[in-house]
């Protein structure tokens, strides 16, 4: 997020010709400079992608050569085999691996460059190909459980908000709680209740709306907690803002005010800290994949670092980073939607 | 809970009123009293194993690759309960007398569910298959290391010319790493061969979903089933959907929740709440090969010394631990052989608990100060042990039990260093010899498993470093033993060799054994018939049906 986001919000800010009225866009004599800092602000972005992208490639590379291993014995060697010389030099040699680590990076790049994601060691398919197999189901699990854990976490800070202190320590209290939920515990409770005892859903994946249950809650409960404290605490700063008193001296009503004034501020961390959500949902979803047993990115992703399969590794990886900037990308316009300040300066 | 082990094949009355002798429960009578197996029904079967990369066995070979390859290829021979070896797709065989010509009649009338006859020149092509560099076989690959020339003498006669005689040649025939498909099947190429082997078994694959599942279907057309299989002619599933369930709560869950039929890699914890469960058996199948041991890298200090070696295996109390992680699923074993190996050697004796032994043995062996922290000192080097741990290989109850023996061992004055690792980096520590125990369980049909195991020439690691004499065992006159044992033709002769064999390694406290190859399956009650093969343990599901 910090690769893409910070420097060029500046250069934009500088290049506005002037404090722009809220609201103003797209009217009178500044179009010509907006336009051109609005292509300014796209270059950089795609510049900054491009270099998150190569940054993400060659980390994730070294990282896997440089952990002990051979991918050419994991390739091989499964527990209980042992491979034979014959067997290794041929997968080296079919795999590049006899070449100096340098070589194997420049090729490796050289691949990606054109958009050659090349052919998994472990699964003998096409990267591209398992990729495009595999994130639907991951993304379905992430934005489900995005959506989840807001409407939780929203119902929350309005509850907890709107009541006294006892409401506001309970709600502050298990918003913290849920932040610090593993995944993996929240999985294996939510089995032994909802599935083992109550047998309301299926423990594991099943075609259809019910195998989905679990897995997203699992997900959701403890991004709830993240956004809620956030939302909570801007939530408390908006209803005692200048212009909140104003609106009641206005004779608004409580829920008017609430709705249209002060949710919308309260949004605004939650929204930023959202892109963010994605990364986190992604890490999850290697536990929640492996537990619920759901084909997905995170399964295979834990996968292929097992078997030290690169070209797999690095897909993923790639796939994620991409995803993850063009949600940072959208959570910062959604940003500038929602709050015309941020359009200004 | 009847509690079979190995293949005894549940008989439906018997489980079913053993179970209700448990229950105490009023529920109606299953109706598994009906000794008449139902045609028909899919089967989900979850496993614990790792997805295979490859479904063609003959391409790497692992236990993954065995479970599932079980249902749908065939091996030339297979075994008996009693290790015996029993005819499968060769209906006879004969060994020259100087053992180095193994004649193998293969049986008429079957075809691969291709439509491929199945004859000599198809058995000829798998092992040239195996034999292939390019097939990137290594299990299979190394029980034929003794197979210099394989040829088709006419289209039901397979002559096998050796480079030495082997008396494990029928028992690495049986393995499923070895297991015959079709020639045609083969001539796709690896990658097509590695999505839908075909062969000559009760099943076939219709389609495998990665990461998933893979779906087989009933052959119809089957004929060849071994000479202990409980029927003839086709198998009574229509379909078997066999998914990929890693974490070990989930699968069980999934088994209760009636998601799924038949779980594999059950764990001590799960065993025992299935035991106090109504409408589950289990079925306790260690696998064939070595038991589950530590190795004591003789071949570096500290245990050079046999005293120091001694006194670690006489300072760790293993039975308590087995007993407490464990929970009682598993038997403590004094063998370097697994219990289901018929010549497998136990001295009980030499592994007694004795922590003052340990202590004299190692102030004999000049270990004699302590450091502040309370472990043995020499030479200004502290006595440290280093123990990677493959988190693949050892299930959460083995690594606790290293941690209790990484405790007692401590009372003696050894700091044990416990180092999980994942699977590639515990190859490259080994490869490194940066260890100083080890666990590495070896599955092999046979006692031949010893020579993989503590021959000399195992020490001598491959260009990856990996090699299988993780003890470092270099003693000539076992070297002769092992060797002499895989020429000889007697069988008593090679039972009384393997036994000196397996003395020498016990003796000389190479080896501290803990357990069998935990494998323990858990099914619902109205899964029949089903058994392990005795052959390497996997299931076969040709007998099952489903009684519901």
């Amino acid at each position: 997020m910090s690769g893409v986001g910070a420097p060029d919000r500046g250069s934009a800010a500088a290049a506005a010709p002037g404090p722009a009225p809220a609201g103003g866009r797209g009217r009178g004599p500044g179009d010509a400079g907006r336009i051109g800092a609005a292509a300014r602000w796209w270059a950089s972005r795609v510049a900054g992608a491009a270099f998150v992208l190569w940054a993400v490639a060659t980390l994730t590379f070294f990282a896997i050569r440089l952990i002990p291993g051979d991918p050419a014995e994991a390739i091989l060697g499964g527990p209980g085999s042992q491979a034979s010389d014959e067997a290794l030099a041929a997968v080296r040699a079919e795999y590049g691996l006899d070449q100096p680590i340098a070589v194997q990076y420049v090729r490796q790049l050289g691949r990606l460059a054109v958009g050659d994601l090349g052919t998994s060691y472990s699964l003998r398919e096409d990267v591209a190909a398992l990729l495009g197999a595999q994130l639907p189901g991951t993304l379905l699990l992430a934005v489900l459980a995005l959506a989840v854990a807001w409407l939780l976490a929203l119902a929350l800070a309005t509850w907890s908000t709107r009541g006294g202190r006892v409401s506001a320590a309970v709600g502050s209290g298990l918003e913290v709680i849920a932040a610090a939920l593993p995944h993996f515990w929240i999985a294996i409770v939510l089995i032994l209740v909802f599935s083992t005892g109550l047998g309301w859903f299926p423990p594991i994946s099943t075609p259809g709306v019910a195998g989905l249950v679990l897995p997203v809650v699992t997900l959701a409960i403890p991004l709830a907690g993240f956004l809620g404290q956030v939302m909570r605490e801007s939530l408390l700063d908006a209803l005692e803002a200048p212009f909140t008193v104003s609106a009641r001296a206005r004779g608004e009503s409580e829920a008017g005010v609430r709705q249209v004034h002060v949710l919308r501020h309260a949004a605004l961390p939650a929204v930023s800290l959202s892109g963010w959500a994605f990364g986190f949902l992604v890490s999850g979803a290697v536990v929640v994949e492996t537990i619920f047993a759901r084909p997905g990115l995170g399964r295979t992703l834990l996968n292929a670092v097992t078997l030290r399969d690169i070209p797999l590794v690095l897909g993923v990886v790639l796939v994620v980073a991409a995803a993850y900037i063009v949600v940072t990308l959208l959570t910062d316009a959604a940003q500038r939607l929602l709050d015309p300040r941020t359009r200004a300066a | 809970m009847t509690r079979p082990r190995r293949s005894s094949a549940l008989t439906g009355a018997a489980a079913a009123a053993a179970l209700l002798l448990l229950s105490g429960c009023s529920s109606p009578a299953p109706s598994g009293g009906s000794a008449e197996p139902v045609e028909g029904g899919t089967l989900t079967y979850a496993s614990g194993d790792a997805e295979p990369t490859c479904l063609d066995p003959h391409v790497g070979g692992n236990y993954p690759q065995a479970l599932v390859s079980t249902q749908y290829l065939e091996s030339l021979v297979s075994l008996d309960e009693d290790g015996k070896i029993l005819p499968w797709l060769a209906s006879d065989w004969e060994q020259s007398d100087d053992g180095l010509t193994w004649t193998f009649t293969i049986r008429d009338g079957v075809t691969f569910t291709d439509g491929t006859p199945l004859d000599a020149e198809a058995v000829r092509a798998n092992i040239a298959h195996v034999q292939d560099p390019a097939t990137l076989s290594s299990t299979g690959y190394l029980a034929l290391g003794k197979v210099a020339n394989a040829e088709a003498v006419d289209a039901r006669t397979l002559r096998l010319t050796l480079s030495a005689p082997d008396s494990a040649l029928l028992e690495s025939l049986s393995q499923p790493w070895l297991a015959i498909q079709s020639p045609e099947g083969i001539a796709r190429g690896m990658d097509a061969n590695c999505a839908a082997p075909i062969g000559t078994g009760p099943f076939a694959v219709e389609a495998w979903d990665r990461q998933s599942s893979i779906t087989l279907v009933r052959n119809d057309d089957y004929s060849s089933p071994p000479g202990d299989a409980s029927h003839e002619g086709p198998a009574y599933l229509e379909r078997i959907e066999w998914r990929f369930l890693p974490d070990s709560a989930s699968r069980y869950a999934a088994l209760q929740a009636g998601e799924v039929d038949v779980i594999d890699n059950a764990q001590p914890d799960t065993i025992v709440q299935a035991q106090n469960a109504d409408g589950l058996q289990e079925l306790d199948a260690p696998r064939p090969g070595s038991s589950n041991r530590l190795e004591l890298n003789s071949g570096k200090p500290p245990f050079d010394d046999v005293r120091v070696r001694e006194a670690f295996i006489r300072a760790v109390n293993v039975d308590d631990a087995v007993q407490g992680l464990f929970l009682g699923t598993a038997e403590r074993s004094y063998s370097p052989l697994s219990s289901v190996e018929p010549l497998a050697y136990s001295q009980p004796d030499l592994f007694e608990y004795d922590p003052e032994a340990a202590n004299e043995l190692l102030d004999a062996a000049g270990w004699t100060e302590r450091d502040s922290d309370g472990y043995r000192v020499k030479d200004g080097e502290r006595l440290t042990l280093r123990l990677p741990v493959s988190t693949n290989q050892s299930i959460p109850a083995e690594q606790s039990l290293f941690e209790q023996l990484q405790a007692g061992a401590k009372d003696a004055g050894f700091e044990v260093v416990l180092d999980p690792l994942d699977l590639s980096s515990w190859y490259g520590a080994l490869g490194e010899n940066d260890y100083n125990l080890v666990s590495a369980p070896y599955t092999k049909v046979g006692p031949d498993v010893l020579r993989i195991l503590y021959e000399s020439s195992g020490t001598t690691p491959a260009p990856s470093g990996y090699f299988a004499n993780h003890a470092q065992v270099r003693d000539p006159a076992l070297d002769d033993l092992l060797i002499r044992a895989s020429q000889v033709s007697d069988p008593d002769e090679r039972a009384a060799l393997y036994e000196d064999a397996q003395r020498m390694v016990l003796e000389g406290f190479y080896i501290l054994p803990l357990y069998d190859q935990q494998n323990t399956y858990l099914l619902r009650d109205d899964v029949q018939g089903l058994r392990a093969l005795p052959t390497v343990s996997a299931p076969t599901l040709y007998d099952t049906w489903l009684d519901r």
